[in-house]
């Protein structure tokens, strides 16, 4: 008897103790665009899968991507940039989730004009004609938006001055000084640089043009070699998203906003208010348009900025959400 | 008899080797391509020799090529030409004037190891975004190494030299041009090589700013879009250009130094 005893007693400690958790990693901003994978880690839903994610921090969307082609990350969660699709382009990335989008009514990219041009008569998006342009890097999200708007407007991009600047702070000094005349800043550094009078905001991005901003996404390596912990941490993900929804784009609960507030302040090391004004929207079930990611591909092919053999389809994987296409 | 001995000093001759730098480069090349064609480099993480010599046909044939180096070149022209002659004169005054010496060695040793590269910023803010910025930036890491090379190819003049000249009553301003300006010559040149080469590493530096075209300019652009190709392509135009300096300034050397 005695054997059956000791046997059963380890069979009800091994279903009482759960199961190690599995290490895997995240590459990510420090922005409130990821504001789903900080809530599902510090909500718990990570851990309620059984993975323990390590948060790797980057400071441009251009590392983010480069960390998990490298193997640094597994998954990575940031803005899309023509350097992310001649990645994926080579097969080292795969989108598998969204993340934040450009929409009417949110107020996350502004439209900014230089005290000097404002009253040299540049008032609304569509005087960008002409105008020298402040962005970071060729390529950026920003250098996409600014060709979206042209692309609406009607304008010729080629007539206008593009300036690299490399870092948002040499886009600020640079319109401040009125040494570019127009830029497309994000909202926590825009809605500052407004109220210092430092230059004039003239309209959103989101409201002009939106667009797939940002998207979850792995490597190849992990999506078949790791499939189930691929759906395990999307999984997360999408609770971390429905979380997201409820606190900032329902707004049913006021506790459970004030909670995820938090969590993102802590993470993102910025003011409550700051963050509060300028939240993406995201879609509450981490869908995607695939549609609009081959425009984007389609764009930068067209400016020579990605390879004529990126191939969107090949990029975008549809099994884990649901498409919005 | 005495048997003849075997000559034994001409250890440590450099002999010229024509071929040995070609075959070497052609042996890293040819291994290089065969990973790369047999697979075991990954075209995302080591692109081929191949793919490179393919971006860097694209870029010729559009013209891009030549806009870029040619904008380039203009930038370390004007900034080359600004920071060496300052540092020539800055040089020269360090190395025949006590007082100079003694005020401005200590401003060199201070201001030389400041990465001219952080200073970008602030050139931005008393330059503007324009040209001036950039040869501000490639004229300062430019001063530096011209004033030090300089001063002390002055100071290598053998002092028995200027003594006899001195002896011999030639005037002070004879004296500058026909015994130290040539016997700091050397001096000059390797200063000038060696800048000249700073200037190369600096113009990729300064175009990081609102430059629209310029090889540092497509360099980081390349980088940015991860475009490895074009990025190798662009350092191996960096390279040309480097070798075509080094050459220039050995011509040089061979041409004024001929009396040694």
């Amino acid at each position: 008897m005695r054997p059956t005893w000791i046997a059963a007693a380890a069979a009800l400690l091994a279903c009482a103790q759960p199961a190690a958790a599995e290490k895997t990693s995240l590459s990510v901003l420090k922005l409130a665009s990821s504001g789903p994978v900080f809530l599902a880690q510090d909500l718990g839903h990570f851990a309620a899968e059984g993975l323990e994610v390590e948060f790797k921090f980057f400071t441009a969307a251009q590392p983010v991507a480069v960390a998990v082609v490298s193997g640094d990350a597994e998954f990575g969660v940031t803005g899309l940039t023509a350097g992310f699709y001649n990645l994926a382009g080579k097969g080292a990335l795969k989108i598998i989730a969204g993340q934040s989008r450009e929409e009417p009514g949110y107020k996350l990219s502004a439209y900014m004009v230089s005290n000097q041009a404002y009253d040299a008569g540049v008032r609304s998006p569509a005087d960008f004609a002409g105008r020298s342009f402040a962005m970071t890097q060729v390529g950026s999200t920003f250098h996409y938006m600014i060709g979206l708007l042209a692309e609406k407007k009607g304008f010729d991009l080629s007539k206008s001055r593009l300036l690299a600047l490399q870092s948002i702070p040499n886009m600020v000094s640079a319109l401040k000084g009125g040494q570019a005349d127009t830029a497309i800043l994000p909202s926590t550094v825009a809605v500052p640089m407004f109220d210092r009078g430092d230059a004039k905001i003239v309209g959103w991005a989101g409201d002009e043009t939106p667009w797939q901003l940002g998207a979850l996404f792995t490597s190849p390596k992990t999506l078949e070699g790791k499939r189930a912990t691929v759906e395990r941490f999307i999984r997360a993900y999408k609770k971390g998203v429905a979380a997201y929804d409820l606190a900032f784009q329902k707004k049913g609960d006021q506790a459970a906003t004030d909670k995820a507030l938090d969590i993102l302040a802590k993470y993102t090391e910025q003011q409550k208010g700051a963050i509060a004004a300028g939240l993406p929207y995201i879609d509450p079930e981490a869908r995607f348009s695939a549609k609009d990611i081959a425009k984007q591909v389609a764009y930068w092919q067209a400016q020579g900025q990605a390879d004529k053999t990126v191939d969107a389809k090949e990029i975008v994987v549809t099994s884990f959400v649901q498409s919005l296409d | 008899m005495a048997e003849r001995l075997r000559f034994r000093g001409g250890g440590f001759v450099i002999q010229r080797k024509r071929h040995a730098g070609w075959i070497a480069g052609f042996v890293i090349i040819a291994a290089w391509q065969a990973s790369s064609s047999l697979g075991w480099a990954s075209p995302v993480f080591l692109p081929s020799p191949a793919g490179i010599a393919k971006a860097l046909a694209g870029l010729a044939l559009s013209g891009q090529l030549a806009r870029d180096v040619s904008a380039s070149l203009a930038r370390i022209l004007v900034g080359f030409s600004l920071g060496a002659s300052a540092g020539l004169a800055f040089g020269l005054a360090l190395g025949l004037v006590s007082h100079a010496r003694a005020a401005g060695l200590p401003i060199v040793s201070a201001l030389f190891p400041i990465p001219k590269i952080a200073l970008l910023p602030l050139f931005i803010l008393w330059f503007g975004i324009g040209e001036p910025s950039k040869w501000a930036t490639i004229g300062l890491g430019v001063f530096f190494p011209m004033a030090i090379a300089t001063y002390s190819g002055v100071d290598q003049v053998p002092r028995t030299l200027i003594r006899m000249a001195q002896s011999f009553d030639v005037p002070t301003a004879a004296i500058v041009c026909k015994v130290i300006l040539p016997g700091a010559l050397p001096g000059i040149l390797a200063g000038i090589r060696i800048s000249a080469s700073i200037a190369l590493i600096l113009v990729v530096a300064a175009e990081m700013i609102a430059a629209e075209h310029g090889i540092g300019a497509f360099i980081l652009s390349a980088g940015n879009l991860m475009r490895t190709e074009d990025l190798l392509a662009g350092v191996c135009v960096l390279s040309a250009l480097g070798l075509t300096v080094g050459w220039a300034v050995s011509r040089a050397e061979r041409r004024l130094l001929g009396w040694r």
